[in-house]
């Protein structure tokens, strides 16, 4: 078995759009635009960028719930994106997902019990009634949600309890690779630690890996291994998380952790205020996407899309003019 | 010293349900001054928008009720006005930011014509021409780019953080003497939020308002407020300036709260221990304990937090700094 659990080779996803009257295409959004990264088995890689850079969409082509347009998916050595659909659910046993929003992402009509079956009942796993009652105990349990939670309705949880069904559903079918999108952005400060905790928890004791998904960089660095900063559908810069905060070369990623309020009234940062909003990915800025609102950019950032620059074995940024450390 | 514009005393708002009645905002008491900002804080269900919308008499009726207190405006009682002349007061001397600028701007007329909304019901003397002149100057001071345009648009054709700068250009197109600000940059992403936390900032030192900081994000607080209310289950629990509070926190939930946001000084990426937590949940305002509120998700409870002395209440322990805890941290 490859150290690697997941490898992504320029994978893309373009959404086109319609319109005429005819309703043909007349352009295309590309959500994700050339992405290769790869996950090593046990590590958590997290995906950083600001709404609309295409993370949930790159989160959602890694399972093919969204089709992604072109790339390849090599998940335990295999190109999932050549699997038929029923290959796929059965591969899809190994590849799970929790969504952001724990309010809609569980069916208000069944009971917790019900919830967690359902991905059992697909994929054949422990038929035997004994076995199944045994099975979803241990599941609440490595959650910490009590016993009797089974018989009970999502409407009766609170947002964290929510999301640690949602958790308990996703380690339900044994998985090998959980996509995390935004689990924890919807929760209240004091209980987001509580998750964050609980996931750090689950991967220590079952040896899972995450893609951790987020717009708030103090949880992803904090849980991740290794952080990839989206922009505008590509992955500008990927490092050691640790390596990030002080080493970061790309301008945008410099910025973004400089916008991140710090809970500490005695320091005082100069922060980069970045002008401008991020453009739209319909009709993406000309050379370096980030370009526009770029303090360093010169003439070749306008005209040339930069190519990969290798730091280190394990930091990789695209950009003309990296910052001097 | 600065001069005190609001003065919240007492202040108690209920609301019948179908369960009963809750106290949302239990005997809440602050002050605000001219040119300083205040920060509320605290989770969802504390209390923190109740209060906020009260100061607005914002508060639907029923099944609200403000039964309690008062909310004196430059030496007046805004709750004894009757709510018609509210009118001059409400978006004209006190002006309110909502969190989602998708849902409070309407969709149906241009940016333009809910600025000038704002000129027509508090200064009818202008006509037409200068209405729009000042909608754009408007759009222009919250940093717009070619306002002249941006004013015949309509919000869809606006991002997130342009819709609000316009909500930001409508609450101060008056020049209000107070801002409340409910989550304004919470549905936005860090480099917005950072633009409009520095156009706020500087539009406070230009027109010496008064701002009452609402949010969860104790970053936010750390960085544009002065003094703080921390708020659990209606009540305030800690209240002290923005630095006191942070260096040293006095109430366990106040540090809790710190402690749990990751920092970035934290070494070694991946294999790091596990963050401080609050444990539990805040309790439903259906069954609060007896007692402290804060008692079951305590680390320092004894048994005096659990009843028999009564809750505890707010005591002013320094100049300015207010903790309500039996066993305040030192």
């Amino acid at each position: 078995m490859s150290e690697y659990i997941l490898e992504v080779n320029n994978l893309q996803k373009k959404f086109p759009i319609k319109g005429g009257i005819l309703g043909r295409e007349i352009g295309a959004v590309n959500a994700v635009n050339d992405v290769s990264f790869k996950i090593k088995r046990g590590e958590t890689l997290g995906l950083v960028g600001e709404s609309g850079c295409g993370k949930t969409t790159l989160g959602r082509s890694l399972l093919r719930l969204i089709e992604p347009t072109g790339g390849e998916i090599i998940f335990n050595g295999q190109n999932i994106r050549d699997f038929s659909s029923n290959e796929m659910r059965e591969m899809r046993r190994k590849m799970q997902i929790i969504f952001q929003d724990p309010y809609a992402s569980l069916n208000p009509r069944m009971t917790v019990g019900g919830i967690l079956s359902e991905p059992m009942d697909i994929h054949k796993l422990f038929p035997g009634k004994e076995e199944r009652r045994n099975r979803l105990y241990q599941l609440l349990d490595q959650v910490q949600l009590p016993k009797d939670a089974l018989n009970k309705y999502p409407h009766e949880f609170s947002g964290g309890q929510r999301q640690r069904v949602c958790i308990a559903r996703a380690l339900a079918v044994e998985p090998d690779f959980i996509v995390c999108d935004e689990p924890v952005s919807a929760l209240d400060v004091s209980v987001q630690a509580q998750v964050v905790n609980l996931l750090m928890d689950l991967q220590k004791e079952l040896g899972l890996t995450y893609l951790f998904i987020a717009h708030d960089l103090k949880v992803v660095e904090y849980i991740s291994n290794r952080v990839a900063v989206m922009y505008l559908g590509n992955v500008v810069e990927v490092a050691e998380s640790s390596e990030l905060y002080g080493g970061a070369r790309h301008p945008y990623t410099k910025a973004l952790f400089s916008a991140i309020p710090k809970p500490n009234p005695n320091i005082h940062m100069d922060r980069i205020l970045l002008e401008g909003d991020i453009p739209s990915p319909m009709n993406p800025p000309s050379g370096c996407h980030f370009h526009p609102r770029c303090w360093n950019a010169t003439d070749k950032c306008r005209e040339v899309y930069p190519e990969n620059t290798r730091e280190s074995a394990t930091h990789d940024y695209k950009c003309h003019n990296p910052i001097n450390l | 010293m600065a001069e005190k514009i609001l003065e919240v005393k007492d202040l108690v708002v209920e609301f019948k349900t179908d369960r009963g009645k809750i106290t949302a905002v239990n005997g809440v008491s602050f002050e605000v001054f001219k040119g300083k900002t205040l920060g509320i804080v605290g989770e969802s269900g504390s209390g923190k928008s109740v209060t906020a919308l009260s100061i607005m008499r914002l508060i639907p009726s029923p099944p609200g009720n403000v039964a309690g207190g008062t909310i004196h405006y430059r030496g007046k009682n805004v709750l004894d006005i009757p709510l018609d002349q509210m009118r001059t007061i409400r978006g004209n001397k006190i002006a309110m930011i909502f969190q989602e600028p998708m849902t409070s701007l309407n969709p149906v007329f241009t940016v333009g014509n809910q600025i000038e909304e704002v000129f027509e019901l508090h200064q009818p003397d202008l006509n037409n021409q200068q209405r729009s002149e000042k909608a754009i100057e408007m759009l222009k001071l919250v940093g717009i780019p070619s306002p002249e345009s941006r004013v015949n648009e309509y919000p869809h054709q606006l991002s997130g953080g342009m819709r609000q700068r316009v909500m930001i250009a409508m609450s101060l197109a008056c020049e209000p003497d107070i801002l409340i600000a409910d989550e304004p940059t919470t549905a936005l992403d860090v480099t917005i939020q950072a633009q409009i936390l520095e156009l706020m900032n500087k539009l406070q030192v230009e027109m010496g308002m008064g701002i009452i900081m609402i949010t969860h994000d104790l970053g936010v607080v750390a960085e544009t407020c002065d003094d703080v209310a921390v708020m659990y289950c209606g009540q305030i629990v800690e209240q002290s300036d923005v630095k006191t509070l942070f260096n040293n926190p006095k109430h366990p939930y106040t540090k809790g709260l710190i402690d749990s946001i990751p920092s970035f000084d934290s070494t070694a990426g991946g294999a790091r221990g596990r963050l401080p937590t609050i444990e539990g949940m805040v309790p439903s305002l259906f069954e609060l304990p007896q007692g402290c509120n804060f008692q079951n998700r305590c680390k320092s409870v004894t048994e005096k937090c659990r009843g028999p002395h009564g809750e505890p209440k707010l005591v002013e322990t320094k100049a300015g700094e207010f903790v309500r805890c039996f066993h305040p941290l030192t």
